[in-house]
C-alpha cells in the first residue's frame, strides 16, 4: 500500500481523537506529580522517514535528549511510541517525584521509564478505545541517553518509509519539564485507521 | 425566537459531534467558531447566548475566552466541553465563570443533563 494521502478531514479527526487520549494521559501525570499539565495540541502528519525530525519541532532545540521506545500492534494497526525527554527536565522531574539523591544516569532511566509507562500506556489506551480496537504493547526499551535529536533518530532502526506521526508536546506548569510523545503508525495501518474513523465521522 | 448557540472547537470533527449530540427539538440557531478570537467576535454580535466551548485551541484557548467574556461583561452562558479531564482544569474554568464542565468524548446523556440542570432545555 503506497501513496496514501492524509486529507484534511482525516487529519482533523486524528487530531481530535489524540486530543482526548492526551487528556487522559495528562490527568494521570498530573495526579502522579501533583502538578498541572499544560494540554498540548497534537500535531498530525504523514511523513517520509527522513523527515521525522520535522515532527519533533518542539524539542529539536534541546541540546541533549533521552528517549524510550515501545512498539504496539493490534487490529491490523502497527506502530511505535517514542517518548523523548529534554535532559534539562530531569532536575525538576526528580524534585516532583520527591527524589533528593544525586541524579545519576540510572535514576534518569528510571524516571524516563516511569513517565513513559504512564504517558504511552494511557495515550494508546485512549486512542484504542475511541477507535474500538485493541493494542498489545511490546516491552519498552531505552533508545538512548544524552544524545542530540539526529543521533537519537539514527538509533531508531525501523524500516518503514512513510509514517503517520502524531506529535504530542507535554509541558508542566511552573516547571522546566518538557517531553515529546511521538506516535508513529506504519503506512499500512492507514487504510485500517481510515476505516475505523469513518464510523465515527458518519 | 431561536436561541443563539455557539459551538467553539478547533476540530470540525469535534464540532460536528457536539452538534449531533444536541437535543433534537431544541430551538437554536447554531454558529461555529474554530478558535477563541472568532468565538468572541460572534459572541459580541449576539450569536452566542449559550456557548459550548473547547479549551485546547490555537490562537486563543478556552481560558482566554472565559477571561474576555468576564472582562468585557459579555452576555454569554458557557458550558465547557473538553478532553482536558484534570480536576484542576474543571476548577479553573468554573472559577472563570463557566457554568458546567462536560468531558470528551462527548456523551449525549451528559450534555442533556447539564442543559436540563441549568434550565437551558427541557423535554
Amino acid at each position: 500500500m503506497s501513496n496514501q494521502i492524509l486529507d484534511e478531514e482525516l487529519r482533523d479527526c486524528f487530531q481530535e481523537l489524540s486530543n482526548v487520549a492526551v487528556g487522559r494521559a495528562a490527568d494521570l501525570l498530573a495526579r502522579l506529580l501533583n502538578t498541572f499539565v499544560i494540554m498540548p495540541i497534537p500535531v498530525v502528519n504523514l511523513l517520509e522517514r527522513a523527515e521525522l525530525s520535522m515532527a519533533l519541532s518542539s524539542i529539536e532545540d534541546a541540546e541533549s535528549v533521552s528517549a524510550v521506545c515501545q512498539g504496539f500492534t493490534g487490529s491490523k494497526i502497527a506502530g511505535e511510541a517514542l517518548l523523548i525527554f529534554n535532559d534539562a527536565s530531569f532536575t525538576d522531574m526528580a524534585e516532583l517525584t520527591h527524589y533528593t539523591g544525586e541524579i545519576t544516569k540510572q535514576i534518569e532511566l528510571e524516571l524516563l521509564m516511569d513517565i513513559s509507562n504512564i504517558l504511552i500506556g494511557a495515550c494508546l489506551k485512549g486512542l484504542a478505545e475511541q477507535l474500538d480496537v485493541r493494542f498489545s504493547q511490546g516491552q519498552p526499551y531505552l533508545l538512548g541517553q544524552h544524545l542530540n535529536i539526529s543521533e537519537l533518530l539514527k538509533k531508531n532502526t525501523t524500516t518503514w518509509q512513510r509514517l503517520l506521526t502524531i506529535e504530542i508536546p507535554y509541558k508542566l506548569e511552573g516547571h522546566q519539564v518538557n517531553c515529546d510523545l511521538l506516535l508513529l503508525f506504519t503506512e499500512d495501518s492507514l487504510p485500517v485507521l481510515r476505516n475505523k474513523v469513518s464510523y465515527l465521522m458518519e | 425566537m431561536s436561541l443563539p448557540l455557539l459551538v467553539v472547537d478547533d476540530s470540525s470533527f469535534a464540532r460536528k459531534q457536539v452538534i449531533k449530540a444536541l437535543p433534537k427539538g431544541w430551538d437554536v440557531e447554531i454558529s461555529q467558531a474554530s478558535h477563541g478570537q472568532e468565538a468572541l467576535e460572534l459572541i459580541s454580535q449576539g450569536k452566542g447566548e449559550v456557548v459550548l466551548l473547547d479549551l485546547t485551541m490555537p490562537v486563543m484557548d478556552g481560558y482566554g475566552v472565559l477571561e474576555s467574556i468576564r472582562a468585557r461583561d459579555l452576555p454569554a452562558v458557557v458550558i465547557v466541553i473538553s478532553g482536558d479531564i484534570q480536576p484542576e482544569a474543571e476548577a479553573r474554568v468554573k472559577k472563570l465563570g463557566a457554568l458546567a464542565f462536560v468531558k470528551k468524548p462527548l456523551n449525549t446523556e451528559n450534555l442533556l443533563t447539564v442543559l436540563n440542570d441549568f434550565g437551558l432545555y427541557s423535554e
